[in-house]
């Protein structure tokens, strides 16, 4: 009796899943020629339920594989920095008086403030990671010679995007470590030799960090780098699609070919269309894959936001040093790294290592994509990957620095407050050196010459 | 005997210009004096060495100059007959806005009585304290009056043990002094409103406070603890001279805070524990440990609050309020009123238990919200066992 009450249940999950296949593709082509009937004569030149069921019926190379998935979750994990800052961004205020006071109110007040709040430091630090590992496989397997080389560059534009989106970011909190970590920055900006301070007082609005700078810095991440990365994704979508997934070595490109244009040959076509039923449909294939890696990315995201949440410092004060500086970010952790171990000098050679990346499809050109045959930029880029492993790790031991900002001696005249509560006390300037008279020093020079 | 300073003194004086001086006999060989006359208060007001010293200013030889009514290093009672020909005319010094009250004051003081009665001159004059040529107005920091100098100044005798060892006065007090609260306060916070030397035991009138008068010397500025103090068991033994006021719980020169930890062995050092003072010493040490713990507490969780981004304006007025309240338990530590204290004590922990409650309610929060992982792993893995089996049916 109960093998019949399973077989019954199994027949009746497998009968309903195929009426919602069917009604699934019906569905999705009765909400197109739905969103059509509203937008008629749109709808009916633009065939929109046709180019849905084309971009569905898409089929993925055989050898795409799981080591293509960092690219995925680079987007996915851009996607829910998209949503979660919109939502702080209903409440957020970018102003030096209420920054600070509408975080608290974020994470205090704000129903699942907490969640959106840390998702997104979370999220902006799991991104970095998997952008580097994206990086990573496409220079490694040679994904960027040509003809794929543009999108070897778009990407890297994504990467300093995506860093300048945490570098912007990381101001807005407006507490002691995102002011001062920001302070040292700018301040070594400034201390470049040619066009330092022009930079950095660009970038600052001011001569130092305030509110001039945070309204710069939260128009930059809120509306400048938005509207860049949406062109860049678009275009690195597009290029993906087009160049087709870089097979790995050795097999044969079928779309290394460049057209001439953008609209596909007869020939084309019909070589398209003898491949149809080769490499991984979309759908359901492809997507199922996706759902589960998205799934994975946002689970592991949402318990690390509630498992590790942001710590905050004190309110920034520009008159006051903290003790240290705690980094909130992975870029961060590796900088602090680097310059605890190798200095300012050595900041700048990984970070002109990294920029060398650019310089690759200029150089290395060849159709070669074993890595025994490119060993400069596998060298080069074993060097920077492990290096950033490295130093994040480090940097994650270290976990703050003390400010090197110096606010010097109150100078004589300034009121200074003492630390514990006293009574308010005038300032005496530096010590009163004793005012010694001594007879040789009126006539020491004299008697000299 | 002297005849006195010429009247230029007597006269508001005019800035006189140093360039002349260039031609004034006596700098010829007192060069290193001149200078260091040169930057006190006297010589800007036109004072000159003749005015004290008398001699002739325009000899260039010694014979010449110290003719006359020449007066070279005056001794210790020509020195206070000196300054107090000014010193001690109102008239001449109201438009400072000195007082003329140091000789008064002095001839009533132990160093006084010594110098002046006596005519002992281990006692100081007016040129042992503040310097011989380089006077200078308390206020500045080079000054042997500025507060930061007085400990010192005093200590060039005070110190020496073999002068004080002909009086049976000790030499520790500078030591006390520096280690104690008034000590750090002056020297290490700049905090003037601490006294020093000069202000429990005087300056020109310096003498010891006798026992009785102890706590009225202290009362200068703990007058709310000296007030409670007198109200309190120990007020009247003190009055009548049994009790030697806060020096029975305080150093005098070391003066600082008792530990509340200590507060008990300190009753306990005159009252046997056994007895009625004895476990009211006990009763209070109690009381102000539980406050302190629990001021400590609140604190501990403010700071928890502000690190995970609370908003925490309200628990810092709170903490402030039962700070307040806190502070006044030192009163009590001195009438020794125990409702007070428990009073205090409960209003503390009212304000300190909301702040923990605050902090408590949010670690509960802190704790739900990990609580969420539970239903999003459990979707999440139904939902990628579901997609899995999919997948694998359709690798079939």
């Amino acid at each position: 009796m109960i093998r019949r009450a399973f077989s019954a249940t199994k027949t009746w999950f497998t009968q309903t899943w195929s009426d919602l296949k069917e009604s699934a593709d019906a569905g999705l082509l009765a909400s197109a020629r739905f969103f059509g009937l509203l937008y008629g004569p749109i709808d009916r030149r633009l065939r929109i339920d046709q180019a849905l069921k084309k971009s569905l019926r898409y089929r993925l190379p055989s050898h795409a594989g799981w080591r293509h998935a960092p690219g995925g979750i680079t987007y996915v994990l851009f996607l829910v920095l998209v949503v979660t800052g919109v939502l702080l961004a209903l409440h957020y205020r970018p102003s030096v008086q209420e920054a600070y006071p509408s975080v608290q109110h974020i994470v205090s007040n704000v129903s699942f403030g907490w969640l959106i709040r840390d998702l997104h430091v979370w999220a902006a630090s799991l991104i970095v990671i998997a952008m580097m590992l994206h990086m990573a496989r496409v220079l490694f397997e040679g994904a960027y010679k040509p003809p794929r080389e543009t999108n070897w560059t778009i990407g890297l534009l994504l990467l300093f995007v995506v860093l300048a989106f945490g570098a912007t970011g990381y101001l807005l909190p407006w507490d002691q470590w995102a002011y001062w970590t920001v302070t040292e920055v700018l301040v070594a900006i400034a201390s470049f030799p040619i066009g330092g301070n022009i930079l950095a007082e660009a970038l600052m609005g001011d001569v130092i960090v305030s509110g001039a700078t945070l309204s710069r810095f939260f128009s930059i991440h809120v509306i400048v780098l938005p509207w860049a990365s949406l062109a860049l994704l678009a275009y690195h979508f597009t290029l993906v699609r087009r160049r087709g997934i870089a097979p790995p070595p050795g097999v044969e490109d079928t779309k290394a070919q460049r057209r001439e244009s953008a609209v596909a040959s007869r020939e084309e076509i019909l070589a398209e269309a003898e491949r149809a039923d080769e490499g991984i449909p979309f759908w359901p294939n492809h997507l199922l894959r996706s759902f589960i890696v998205t799934v994975l990315v946002l689970a592991v995201t949402i318990s690390l936001a509630a498992l590790f949440p942001r710590p905050v410092g004190a309110p920034a004060n520009p008159g006051e040093l903290p003790h240290e500086l705690v980094s909130t970010w992975v870029p961060v952790d590796v900088s602090l790294a680097l310059l605890r171990y190798l200095g300012i000098w050595g900041f700048v050679g990984f970070t002109l290592l990294g920029v060398s990346f650019g310089l690759i499809p200029l150089f290395d050109r060849k159709p070669e994509r074993h890595m025994r045959k490119r060993p400069v930029v596998v060298g080069i880029g074993l060097l920077f990957f492990i290096g950033f492993i490295a130093l994040w790790l480090a940097g994650r031991q270290i976990g703050s620095l003390p400010p090197s900002a110096d606010l010097g001696e109150p100078r004589v005249g300034e009121r200074v407050t003492p630390a514990e509560p006293g009574l308010p006390v005038p300032d005496l300037g530096p010590e009163p050196h004793r005012q010694q008279v001594d007879p040789a020093e009126a006539t020491g020079e004299g008697g000299a010459q | 005997m002297l005849a006195t300073p010429h009247a230029a003194a007597a006269a508001p004086a005019p800035v006189v210009a140093q360039q002349g001086d260039s031609i004034y006999g006596c700098v010829i060989c007192h060069a290193d004096k001149r200078r260091s006359f040169s930057v006190g208060v006297h010589s800007e007001r036109g004072i000159r060495c003749h005015d004290c010293h008398g001699g002739d200013t325009e000899a260039y030889e010694i014979a010449p100059a110290h003719r006359g009514r020449f007066l070279g290093t005056p001794t210790k009672l020509q020195t206070i007959e000196l300054c107090s020909e000014c010193h001690a005319d109102p008239n001449q010094m109201r438009q400072f806005g000195l007082a003329a009250d140091q000789l008064a004051e002095f001839r009533t003081s132990r160093h006084g009585q010594l110098l002046l009665r006596q005519g002992n001159t281990d006692a100081p004059t007016c040129t042992d304290c503040h310097n011989a040529h380089l006077i200078l107005p308390p206020e500045d920091a080079r000054s042997e009056v500025h507060p930061t100098n007085i400990p010192a100044t005093c200590g060039r005798c005070h110190e020496d043990e073999g002068l004080m060892g002909r009086y049976g006065i000790s030499t520790d007090q500078f030591e006390l002094y520096r280690g104690g609260a008034h000590g750090v306060g002056v020297f290490e916070k700049h905090n003037f409103a601490a006294p020093t030397c000069i202000g429990c035991h005087g300056s020109h009138a310096a003498l010891p406070p006798q026992v009785t008068q102890i706590a009225d010397v202290c009362g200068h500025c703990h007058r709310l603890l000296e007030r409670a103090f007198y109200e309190g068991p120990h007020g009247p033994p003190t009055l009548g001279g049994a009790l030697p006021g806060c020096l029975g719980c305080h150093s005098n020169h070391g003066a600082a805070r008792t530990e509340p930890a200590g507060i008990a062995a300190l009753c306990a050092s005159c009252h046997d524990v056994e007895t009625g003072p004895g476990l009211m010493g006990l009763e209070i040490q109690e009381q102000v440990l539980r406050a302190t713990a629990e001021l400590e507490l609140a604190a501990e969780a403010i700071e928890e609050l502000e690190l995970m981004g609370h908003e925490v304006g309200d628990a810092r007025f709170r903490y402030q309020a039962a700070l307040s309240e806190y502070q006044q338990i030192a009163l009590v530590q001195h009438s020794l009123d125990l409702e007070q204290l428990e009073d205090l004590g409960l209003r503390v922990r009212s304000n300190t238990g909301i702040i923990r409650a605050t902090a408590e309610t949010h670690a509960e929060e802190q704790w739900e919200h990990k609580l969420l992982l539970v239903p999003v792993w459990f979707l999440a893995l139904s939902a990628i066992a579901l997609a899995w089996f999919k997948l694998r049916e359709l690798g079939k």
